[in-house]
């Protein structure tokens, strides 16, 4: 961990004064620690998936198995999926906190839906994440990997495993990130769009910047 | 695809030889659970085992086998989510390990300490006084024991197994659960005991596939793009599947495959169907479509001879970008490419379907699969040290693969793929002839239309969901990327518009739909498995005709004229006659004016000691029908050419279910704070209250 603490303290060093960049990027407070949510299940079965906080909602298809980690949240926070396959392959919508699973849900029925809470019972699923911002971390599969994610005001520390989706509610100015991994750490293949347009990828940098 | 096998669906792992751990085991589940619930579900952090018994924890000598991949990954907490109800037959394949070889005396079932699980209970026939035990939705368990490890020993000499040196044995664990004590108080949970047992007390339902694969030394250069080579390996697929049941390395020329295989009263069983694709080192495909796999007995699958692999490949990759040809540059997310080749029993077929046998690619089996990540590329990366299968695909000098590119609410498309080499991304064709970079377009069509429904009170969302399905039957074509939410705003009418596929199914001309809305609710605030909605359909939809050319695509028009509104849950369950004469082919779909809406597989059948063939749905109070879903028995003697078709069988049966008596007198002026004990709302403020159930042998 100290070696982790180390790098990542360099790399917030190395994030700060950068062009187009608040001065204040690299130096901004912890945000709270972060839920992950996690659709397990088949590897490669499809699904849609709805996110919602308190304040914004986010829609995604993909494929599992899949994390999604949303900075800034604004708990409680809820996630609907649905398989997308006409088979019995397993989707499971878990939600992780620390080191254990808070909630789950699990389907095999074609074109299942699944559906999960956490902190405290949201009632109405909010409007759409304006600005919708995301990073995509596609892989390798299973690489665990630490991540700095920051607006001009908060940094939020992830630890995640590949695929990832970061979505970030409400941003305050201009958002980068910058990825540590382990030892034998694959290269990560980032990409991050804005209202659905790629505007940033990364294959061989650590780090992703909004422009 | 036969239901017997599908609660085995994740992808076993293929046993890593670590040192010293070069006997592999096996871990399958049945379950035992207690009648009358909808769903039965554990959440299992792993299985370990140990050579002696009554060990503690901290034995350094217990071996883990993790929950499969695609749940569990580099260390991550999580859970597999398994149902009793649904593994009472045929052994649900958990995972796959190497352990060191000797004698094993004691076996654990470790449960999430923090939610060991979950039951679900049909709608109860007679409610309980109070209006606080609705069915249909989720109750906690709590563990009479006290303890969330779940053991069972065996102190003979030959302990629970003996898995030997570079050998496949299997461990059955028979997992029953019985109530301890229902809930005393609203939202409680159910007191349980889990017990485990091994071997079970039922017949185990496993079969063994087993065989020499030859690799012939080739002339080509033997390797690899990125100098990373995917082990070659067997993998049964549920036939005419990607999706793969179980995966074995090969060893030393061989290979040896425990599978689920259904039984029934009388022998040799049902019989499971399962494909082979062997895939992986600097060698050829190869694939095989077996005779169905019966309990207890062994098919030997060779590839040997004419059957051999060839070796020494070169390998290359097939990379691309899969988009929507009605939209320009819009990517497809989540589409699925398969690399799809002849089995040796049927080599002549052909795997790219023409006008006059639009269906011949269901005679071969898919070896590579690949899937588009968010930007429609393809395929997704795979690990650090095990390439993804699209990055390992041998050249072929003279032939090139049929790649099946689909994606719901998109036609298949069927191309020829070569793949490229140095990492240069292969090229694609769709006649054969002319080849160029894998950028590959999918045609869709829309149907948009209405749908009447009862807006939620002030401050409440209501998700709804809608589907299509290929007319006539339950094979869902598409659903809607997102749930479309309706507020209390809403003026009663929600608009969707559904991507389609737009190629007709020979014989007919036009493409034909039938539709159901569905919805997603919440229970006390919290998430409710299954609605308190009515479900809206609208059947023989005629579909929009394929696009003239890209980007000129068309929309057809579906107005329902059913309103969906918060009746409450129900439930319809067989009783105690069950389902007459079933058998594991037999499953039973349920209907809403012609239109199927879900199935589901008739449980807990003989060869068990104390069969009852029952089957249950938890589904909105409301009017349908029930009918008997067959799959023809496979011929124990003739290797099918293409996954069975199920069939409905006898008549549909009309079944009821009484609305639940409303809760909380009608107000002018409802709000949130007004709560229901059950799920839905309606807008004056009522709620349904506890369900109905319905029981309907058939």
């Amino acid at each position: 961990m100290s070696a982790l603490g180390a790098a990542m303290a360099f790399s917030v060093a190395a994030c700060n004064n950068q062009t187009g960049f608040s001065g204040s990027v690299g130096n901004t407070p912890n945000g709270p620690r972060l839920a992950s949510y996690d659709i397990l299940g088949t590897i490669g079965t499809p699904f849609t998936a709805t996110v919602s906080d308190s304040r914004s909602s986010w829609t995604l298809q993909g494929n599992v198995p899949l994390s999604i980690v949303v900075c800034n949240n604004t708990l409680p926070a809820a996630i609907v999926a649905t398989k997308t396959t006409n088979n019995s392959n397993l989707l499971s919508l878990e939600i992780v906190i620390g080191n254990y699973v808070a909630e789950l849900q699990s389907t095999s029925a074609p074109f299942g839906t699944v559906s999960v809470q956490a902190g405290g019972s949201l009632s109405s699923i909010a409007s759409r994440a304006s600005p919708d911002l995301r990073i995509f971390a596609a892989g390798p599969l299973d690489e665990r990997y630490s991540a700095l994610v920051e607006d001009t005001t908060t940094g939020f520390v992830i630890g995640a495993r590949a695929p990832t989706l970061i979505l970030f509610d409400s941003p305050d100015g201009k958002v980068d990130a910058t990825f540590f991994g382990n030892q034998g750490y694959g290269t990560l293949v980032l990409n991050m769009t804005l209202n659905g347009v790629v505007v940033a990828t990364s294959v061989h940098s650590k780090t992703i910047r909004q422009p | 695809m036969p239901f017997v096998i599908v609660i085995g669906m994740l992808l076993a792992a293929v046993g890593s030889a670590r040192a010293g751990k070069n006997a592999l085991v096996e871990v399958g589940i049945v379950g035992v659970p207690p009648p009358n619930f909808q769903n039965v579900l554990l959440n299992v952090q792993s299985v370990r085992i140990n050579p002696h018994a009554n060990v503690g924890p901290g034995n350094p000598r217990w071996n883990n086998i993790p929950v499969p991949p695609g749940i569990e990954g580099a260390g991550q907490s999580a859970d597999l989510q398994i149902d009793l109800n649904t593994s009472q037959n045929v052994p649900q394949l958990f995972n796959t390990t190497g352990v060191q070889a000797g004698t094993y005396r004691s076996a654990e079932l470790l449960l999430d300490p923090n939610n060991p699980g979950t039951l679900v209970p049909n709608c109860p026939l007679a409610p309980p006084l109070g209006n606080a035990s609705d069915g249909c939705i989720k109750y906690p368990i709590q563990l009479a024991a006290g303890t969330s490890v779940i053991s069972v020993t065996n102190t003979g000499p030959g302990g629970l197994i003996q898995p030997g040196n570079r050998k496949l044995t299997e461990l059955v664990l028979q997992v029953s659960m019985t109530i301890v004590q229902a809930p005393t108080t609203p939202g409680g949970a159910y007191t349980v005991a889990v017990t485990l047992a091994s071997p079970p007390t039922n017949p185990v339902e496993m079969g063994v596939v087993k065989g020499f694969v030859n690799v012939k030394q080739g002339s080509g250069s033997g390797s690899s793009p990125t100098g990373k080579v995917r082990g070659l390996a067997v993998t049964a697929e549920a036939i005419g599947t990607n999706t793969p049941i179980a995966s074995a390395p090969v060893k030393n020329g061989k290979f040896t495959l425990e599978l689920p295989a259904a039984g029934g009263p009388a022998a040799p069983g049902f019989g499971t169907l399962y494909d082979l694709a062997v895939a992986g080192g600097l060698d050829t495909y190869a694939a095989q479509r077996l005779l169905p796999l019966y309990p207890g007995q062994s098919i030997t699958a060779d590839f040997t001879g004419s059957n051999s692999l060839t070796g020494s490949q070169k390998l290359g990759n097939i990379t691309g970008t899969i988009y929507d040809n009605c939209v320009g540059g819009r990517p497809i997310v989540g589409a699925t490419l398969q690399l799809l080749i002849p089995p040796d029993s049927n080599p002549t077929a052909n795997c790219f379907p023409s006008e006059t046998s639009p269906e011949s690619f269901l005679e071969c089996v898919a070896v590579a699969t690949a899937n588009t990540d968010n930007t429609g590329y393809f395929p997704l990366p795979g690990t650090v040290r095990i390439p993804a299968e699209f990055n390992n695909v041998p050249i072929h000098k003279q032939k090139h693969y049929v790649m099946e590119v689909s994606a719901p609410g998109y036609d298949n498309l069927f191309v020829y793929a070569s793949p490229g080499r140095n990492n240069k991304g292969g090229a694609c064709s769709t006649d054969g002839t002319t080849f160029t970079a894998c950028s590959l377009a999918l045609n869709t069509g829309y149907i948009s239309g209405t749908i009447p429904i009862e807006p939620p009170i002030s401050g409440q969302t209501t998700l709804v969901q809608v589907f299509a399905e290929d007319t006539g039957t339950n094979n869902i074509e598409s659903a809607l990327p997102a749930p479309i939410i309706v507020r209390s705003s809403n003026p009663g009418t929600v608009s969707f518009t559904l991507n389609v596929p737009t190629e007709p199914i020979p014989p007919a001309t036009v493409r034909t739909f039938d539709l159901f809305a569905t919805t997603i609710d919440l229970y006390h605030g919290t998430t409710d498995p299954y609605q308190g909605h009515t479900i809206a359909v609208l059947s023989d939809v005629t579909g929009p005709a394929q696009p003239s050319k890209p980007g000129a695509c068309s929309t057809a028009t579906a107005t329902f004229d059913q309103t969906i509104t918060c009746i409450g849950h129900g439930s319809i369950t067989a009783g105690p006659d069950g389902v007459a004469n079933a058998d594991l082919g037999t499953s039973v779909v349920l209907s809403k004016g012609n239109v199927q809406i879900t199935n589901t597989p008739v449980q807990n059948q003989s060869a068990n000691s104390n069969p009852l063939n029952s089957y249950s749905f938890c589904i909105p109070a409301d009017t349908y029908q029930v009918q008997r879903l067959q799959l023809p028995t496979p011929d124990p003697n003739a290797t099918p050419s293409a996954m069975p078709t199920p069939f409905l069988d006898g008549s549909a049966v009309t079944v009821t279910i009484p609305p639940a008596p409303l809760l909380n007198a009608p107000t002018a002026s409802p709000t949130t704070t007004n709560a229901c004990p059950t799920t839905c709302q309606n807008p004056d403020g009522s709620c349904p209250g506890i369900c109905n159930d319905v029981i309907q042998p058939l």
